[in-house]
């Protein structure tokens, strides 16, 4: 077998006694021609460059074709990140709806961009934005700083002063374990929260859907001895009530969890106490 | 607690912008040059860079729509650039507990709210009207608009930002409540009743 090492071609060049392999004989993988029946699809992205400044945010069009491309909105930003337009700046970690990274809005929707199927008809023009409300790091990526510091401020850990009783693991009933299901699956990806009118408004005080869907985790957890304390947390006329039970938060959720629910548990059980 | 603006954020407020906005009044270009500093993304972006990739008949329509107004858009309350209270690692600050702004008051509105719905289809099921009946309706439904006007000022004017545009608004919201309830008072006592004059109405 011929051999691209440098090492061999000088060994073959030593020893005349093995000529190479003429070029019929090998077989070459050539790059792809374009297909006659390419279904080429456009994405209207939004970028925004903070080396930059004066230059306005703008939208940028990519032409994918579908053939060559992943199903998955997140398969065409990595195609064109590596194959158009290496500049394109977004997040995406586990590309299965578990991270939360690549969350966006995609056709005026808040999804992850790893969940959200590429709509096969290509006369229908993909557009993509970072999610609504929120200051844009670059591109695709939003801050999520007060988020996360909203996240934060609700404690979102088991808090207990009493041991358990024998001295192991804080046990829990399979009820009371029920009563998490729907809300211990949430991944932070802030689509829910970016896509409430009242939080675009008041984001520095009302604490959003998402933060409040894990409140009322910890709230409805039989196993944290804090309850009193969070709802306390919850008291005023900003932090949780500023749900106005608009429900995008329950309409947008890629995951399929639905915040409203736990919003209005919190507030039915903090009301009358 | 020391608020700190982010060094990224700094490079990009010095930064002016090299074109003047079509605008009509001045302040709209230091608020561009904000905006421009670090964008707030939108659902509802600014038209200019998706239609260049529409074709022209969508361009000709914006274009007719945009000559009909003479005023440059201005936004109410413009996103500010980016502060951070404290570090990045820090909570948000939680505020105090204060049952009668939180859940009392809550309960309170949804009580009401409840309450005007067989308050609204009595007098007319009924059809006897007691004044008690009607005075009540009456009080009900200004407290309940009282609640819903106050919840309006509490969303779109924050406390932070514009203080005295919200004490102003808090204000004028209350006088009006009361001449509203004298009026009512004043047109059950000395005329009519509200749900008698709606009953004429709907007859008339």
């Amino acid at each position: 077998m011929a051999s691209v090492e440098p090492i061999s071609q000088t060994a073959e060049a030593m020893s005349p006694s093995r000529p190479p392999v003429p070029e019929s004989k090998t077989s070459t993988i050539k790059e792809p021609a374009n297909e006659k029946d390419a279904r080429m699809k456009t994405f209207h992205i939004y970028r925004w460059n903070p080396d930059e400044p004066t230059s306005k945010p703008r939208m940028q069009s990519y032409q994918l074709d579908l053939n060559k491309t992943g199903p998955m909105m997140l398969d065409a930003l990595i195609r064109i990140k590596n194959e158009v337009d290496p500049t394109l700046t977004f997040r995406r970690s586990c590309r299965e709806g578990i991270c939360g990274s690549c969350a966006m809005n995609i056709d005026g929707v808040n999804t992850l961009a790893c969940l959200c199927r590429i709509p096969t008809e290509t006369s229908h023009q993909a557009r993509i934005y970072p999610l609504p409300h929120t200051y844009v790091v670059k591109d695709l990526v939003p801050d999520l700083t007060q988020f996360y510091k909203q996240y934060k401020s609700i404690k979102p850990y088991l808090q207990r002063d009493t041991p358990s009783p024998d001295g192991r693991e804080n046990r829990q009933s399979p009820t009371d374990r029920k009563k998490l299901d729907g809300l211990y699956e949430c991944i932070l990806c802030a689509c829910c929260s970016t896509s409430c009118p009242s939080y675009w408004w008041n984001s520095e005080e009302y604490l959003g859907p998402a933060v409040l869907l894990q409140s009322y985790r910890w709230i409805a957890d039989s196993r944290d001895e804090r309850t009193a304390e969070r709802k306390d947390a919850l008291n005023n006329s900003m932090s949780l009530y500023r749900c106005h039970t608009i429900l995008n938060c329950s309409r947008t959720c890629p995951k399929g969890l639905n915040p409203a629910l736990a919003i209005a548990e919190i507030k039915k059980s903090m009301a009358f106490a | 607690m020391a608020s700190i603006i982010r060094p990224s954020l700094l490079r990009h407020c010095r930064a002016i912008p090299t074109e003047r906005l079509l605008s009509t009044n001045a302040s709209t270009f230091s608020r561009a040059a904000f905006r421009s500093a670090r964008p707030m993304s939108s659902s509802f972006p600014s038209k200019r860079p998706i239609q260049s990739a529409l074709p022209n008949v969508h361009l000709r329509g914006s274009i007719r729509v945009a000559a009909f107004h003479a005023s440059g858009r201005r936004e109410i309350l413009p996103p500010l650039p980016q502060k951070i209270q404290g570090t990045a690692n820090d909570p948000a600050p939680v505020p105090d507990p204060s049952a009668a702004h939180g859940s009392y008051h809550w309960s309170f509105e949804r009580l009401i709210s409840a309450a005007l719905i067989p308050l609204t289809i009595a007098p007319f099921a009924g059809g006897s009207l007691h004044p008690l009946m009607d005075g009540l309706f009456c009080a009900a439904l200004v407290v309940h608009s009282h609640i819903g006007f106050e919840s309006i000022i509490i969303d779109y004017l924050p406390q932070k930002r514009v203080p005295r545009t919200r004490a102003l608004f808090m204000w004028g919201l209350r006088l009006g409540t009361i001449v509203v309830l004298i009026g009512l008072y004043e047109f059950e006592t000395n005329d009519v009743g509200l749900t008698e004059a709606i009953k004429r109405i709907w007859h008339a």
